[in-house]
């Protein structure tokens, strides 16, 4: 495992705006990394998903469990640990069970409980599609995103509900991401845009690109940017998106788009995407992780790995003016990223070559007056 | 002259390749030779410094039919080659392999699936067609020796994707996970690629298709796809051009198969119809295995229309000819690709006379490689090749190609073929990539004459062209202000 050190030494700020003070974000300058040399099953890291203490990571060949009191490998389990699939794409908890749901794909779906693996697939239940991208707990539901439609689980009843384009706005069924916040299900659907389904009222909604093609994104904040969507996140009351394509957040009555020509975006090829607030969200990004940190003001934290050093670096970006870098001894494993969770003031990146924990003791929310800002870890 | 190819021999030298086989040589040109050098030079973190593909527009779209064309966008796609940023250029090749493994997605088998629109229906024929292309294209390697640096054969691994609702994605998952192919080539009808292709860009895996004219195929910004048959929408700009540029029809009416390939495959004629004024007058969707469409043949009889629009298979495509002649309409039929086809002709009979297709490729041009292609052809299958024999023939040669010169590494294989400096030179005629990694190549308009069709260039028939705008739309002045 590699450290993200603390101290001054080790963490280099390069001032590149003004001189005079700015209000800047939060920058995580504590990062520690995870590869099969620490004890994961495989480097080709899928999917994670904090609980308390628990750390799961799905990888392209297993699951594993890391002990966040320790920080150490605990546990692995493979196809011959009775792990019904080997790639592990989507991990979701139940609060109420502590059950584990896993999204594989290729596999369908798998609850560990007890230490048990219970599977479900296209022919044994009313998994509509073996392929699962997205996994989420939603009350006593598990729903699964596959790539032919949605499917939800009562684990109450034992019930199945198939969602497709016969009972729901998908003018494409290839969904992608399912998350759930607030009462609202949302899917993020290839295709189709983002749909959101009010638990309580059973209705739909659909957030389509308003241009309706795919070569252009006619207008800036229409709509959502493209309508090959590959994630969705609700929280307070704002509905946050990623697509291939670039970004978009719509409160309710305004959209913004996002890409990389006007932000701290590191790319608008985007794998997936997790928010902290209306304020803040993160990106997963062929090219490192983009943090829209305050809305308000377009301020972010562009979060890569130098190639060459293998140091980890941040930019803080406002608007696309370069405000400061943050060079670390130890930053993110690989710019590659394919996956995210946020739990409490710690980030989790799943890369294409390991995994990156952000610690954040002392996260601030927004902006505030610098250096101490920019320094972060206590510094 | 002289120079690059002393220069494209240091660099074999400097990438190792010295001692390689004579016959791996002669598969690297220079340019390849430089790419090959790039990209075995980085790690696992590292992206090489690969040129990427730059268009000027998006699919050479005329000014007067991009969309939103009073409008400068914020925003154009596709003009800019994505690349792949991963690690995957640092995986060592495996130690032992037996056969060196392609897989081969396509409809084989009729089935029923919900995907494709209820029973398949004769998508299965030009499935097999596509097969037998891949098939003799594999055969031909291996009697060439297979792969080189092993001696060992290649092996083309089959699935069928005609089965249950997006079995596409399971067939790639097997194909990725526990056959281990190197890269697929696959497949024909749009929803079932697009299942695939979102398999093959996380198990990061090259999918080339030869069968799937969707417009919307390349249009997903992934970058491991690419497409070696001309789509339904260069195949609609010329119809369109044809039937309002040149012929100057006021009134088109279309009759399309209900599934995703005719709802797709019209889309670019009705809005180049609409952004040329004459939006389309009627459109009539059917049921696939219908063999009434009286309903819809009285609607566009009806609206008085000047030409009709066919988009679907073959034969619906020639019972819906026959019962529109039957029921007084006589107007020309214009259609899709797959209309040249022996059971479309065979059904329609002499009705089949004057019937004009779009082409993506000239069947009848004067090649070498296709002389030797249809002979060999012939000579394994007992029968004529046709436009997906001959694409899937191209398409799995380029790959056989790729994994000969970039080893067994999924990423390279992508590699060599993104950054590929010239055309593929295809059977079916030069392949050149767009910057989203689509067949730019020339599309033709096929006539059904004197029993037999007969393949246009634009040229030929002198159908004019609207400007093509040599700036990205972003940049570039409003039509009004250039």
């Amino acid at each position: 495992m590699a450290w993200g050190p603390i101290g001054l030494g080790l963490v280099s700020l390069v001032l590149v705006a003004q001189a005079s003070a700015l209000d800047l974000p939060y920058v995580y300058t504590r990062w520690k990394q995870f590869t099969v040399a620490n004890g994961l099953p495989d480097d080709h890291i899928f999917s994670v998903k904090s609980d308390g203490w628990r750390l799961w990571v799905g990888t392209e060949n297993g699951l594993a469990l890391i002990d966040k009191r320790t920080w150490k490998v605990v546990r692995t389990w493979k196809e011959e640990d009775g792990l019904p699939w080997r790639v592990i794409t989507a991990i979701d908890v139940d609060p109420k069970t502590g059950d584990v749901w896993l999204g594989l794909f290729g596999g369908g779906l798998a609850r560990f409980s007890g230490g048990r693996f219970d599977h479900f697939h296209q022919l044994n239940s009313g998994l509509v599609n073996n392929v699962v991208y997205g996994v989420a707990v939603e009350n006593d539901n598990i729903w699964a995103a596959t790539t032919a439609g949605a499917s939800r689980y009562n684990t109450v009843t034992g019930e199945w509900t198939i969602f497709t384009e016969k009972n729901a706005p998908m003018e494409e069924i290839w969904n992608y991401g399912v998350h759930y916040r607030d009462g609202k299900v949302h899917l993020a659907v290839w295709g189709s845009g983002v749909l959101e389904y009010d638990v309580k009222t059973g209705r739909w909604k659909e957030y389509l690109d308003p241009d309706g093609e795919m070569e252009i994104d006619l207008y800036r904040d229409d709509g959502i940017v493209h309508v090959i969507v590959t994630g969705a996140a609700y929280v307070e009351n704002t509905l946050w998106a990623s697509s291939y394509f670039g970004a978009s957040r719509y409160d309710g009555r305004h959209w913004r788009g996002y890409y990389n020509q006007d932000s701290g975006l590191p790319s608008d090829f985007i794998n997936n995407i997790r928010a902290r607030s209306a304020n803040e969200a993160w990106f997963a990004t062929d090219k490192g992780v983009g943090v829209i940190t305050d809305y308000q003001t377009n301020t972010w934290v562009a979060y890569t790995m130098d190639p060459k050093t293998r140091r980890g670096r941040a930019e803080v970006y406002r608007d696309r003016e370069l405000l400061r870098i943050v060079d670390m001894e130890v930053g993110i494993p690989h710019n590659f990223i394919i996956n995210l969770d946020l739990d409490g003031n710690d980030v989790f990146v799943a890369t294409a070559k390991g995994l990156g924990v952000g610690l954040g003791e002392d996260y601030y929310a927004g902006l505030r007056p610098e250096p101490r800002a920019v320094a972060g870890g206590g510094q | 002259m002289i120079a690059k190819l002393l220069s494209g021999l240091l660099l074999l030298a400097g990438i190792g390749l010295t001692e390689e086989d004579p016959r791996l040589r002669e598969l690297i040109d220079p340019d390849t030779a430089e790419i090959l050098r790039r990209i075995h030079a980085v790690d696992a973190y590292t992206v090489p410094d690969l040129e990427l593909r730059k268009d000027p527009n998006y699919a050479r779209t005329p000014a007067d039919i991009e969309p939103y064309s009073g409008v400068r966008p914020y925003k154009e796609h596709f003009l800019l080659q994505m690349q792949y940023h991963g690690p995957g250029r640092a995986k060592p090749e495996p130690e032992h392999v037996d056969t060196v493994k392609i897989g081969f997605l396509g409809p084989i088998i009729p089935t029923v699936s919900v995907a494709t629109g209820g029973k398949s229906h004769d998508e299965e024929t030009i499935g097999i067609k596509m097969l037998q292309g891949a098939q003799l294209a594999v055969e031909e390697a291996n009697a060439k020796g297979g792969y080189f640096r092993r001696n060992i054969p290649f092996e083309l691994v089959v699935s069928n994707d005609n089965g249950l609702w997006g079995s596409s994605g399971d067939e790639i998952i097997k194909m990725a996970y526990k056959d281990r192919v190197w890269a697929i080539l696959g497949s024909i009808d749009g929803a079932n690629t697009h299942i695939a292709i979102r398999v093959a860009l996380k198990a990061e895996l090259v999918m080339i298709t030869s069968g799937d004219t969707d417009p919307t195929f390349i249009e997903t910004n992934i970058p491991w796809v690419a497409r070696v048959i001309s789509d339904d929408r260069q195949q609609a700009y010329l119809l369109v051009d044809y039937m309002i540029r040149k012929q100057d029809y006021k009134r088109i009416g279309i009759i399309r198969s209900s599934n995703r390939y005719g709802r797709f495959g019209v889309r670019e004629v009705k809005d180049s119809c609409r952004r040329l004024g004459r939006p389309v007058v009627i459109e009539m969707a059917y049921r696939l295995g219908q063999d009434d469409y009286s309903l819809q043949i009285e609607r566009l009889k009806a609206a008085k229309l000047d030409a009709v629009v066919h988009w679907g298979n073959p034969r619906e495509g020639a019972i819906i000819l026959k019962q529109m002649r039957a029921m007084g309409m006589d107007q020309p039929f214009f259609a899709c690709d797959r209309t040249i086809s022996k059971i479309f002709t065979d059904a329609a009979g002499d009705l089949a006379e004057g019937v004009i297709a779009a082409s993506p490729w000239n069947p009848d041009r004067r090649d070498p490689k296709l002389e030797r292609f249809r002979e060999a052809f012939r000579k394994r299958f007992n029968e004529e090749p046709e436009t997906y024999a001959a694409h899937a023939y191209d398409g799995m040669n380029l790959l056989i190609w790729a994994i000969q010169v970039a080893g067994l590494n999924r990423a390279k294989i992508r590699d060599v073929i993104a950054a590929r400096t010239k055309p593929w030179p295809g059977v079916t005629g030069d392949i050149p990539f767009s910057a989203a990694m689509d067949d730019l190549g020339e599309v033709f308009l096929a006539r059904f004459e004197g029993g037999r069709w007969r393949y246009y260039s634009r040229e030929d028939l002198q159908v004019p062209r609207g400007y093509i705008p040599p700036r990205d739309r972003v940049s570039r002045n409003l039509p009004t202000e250039d």
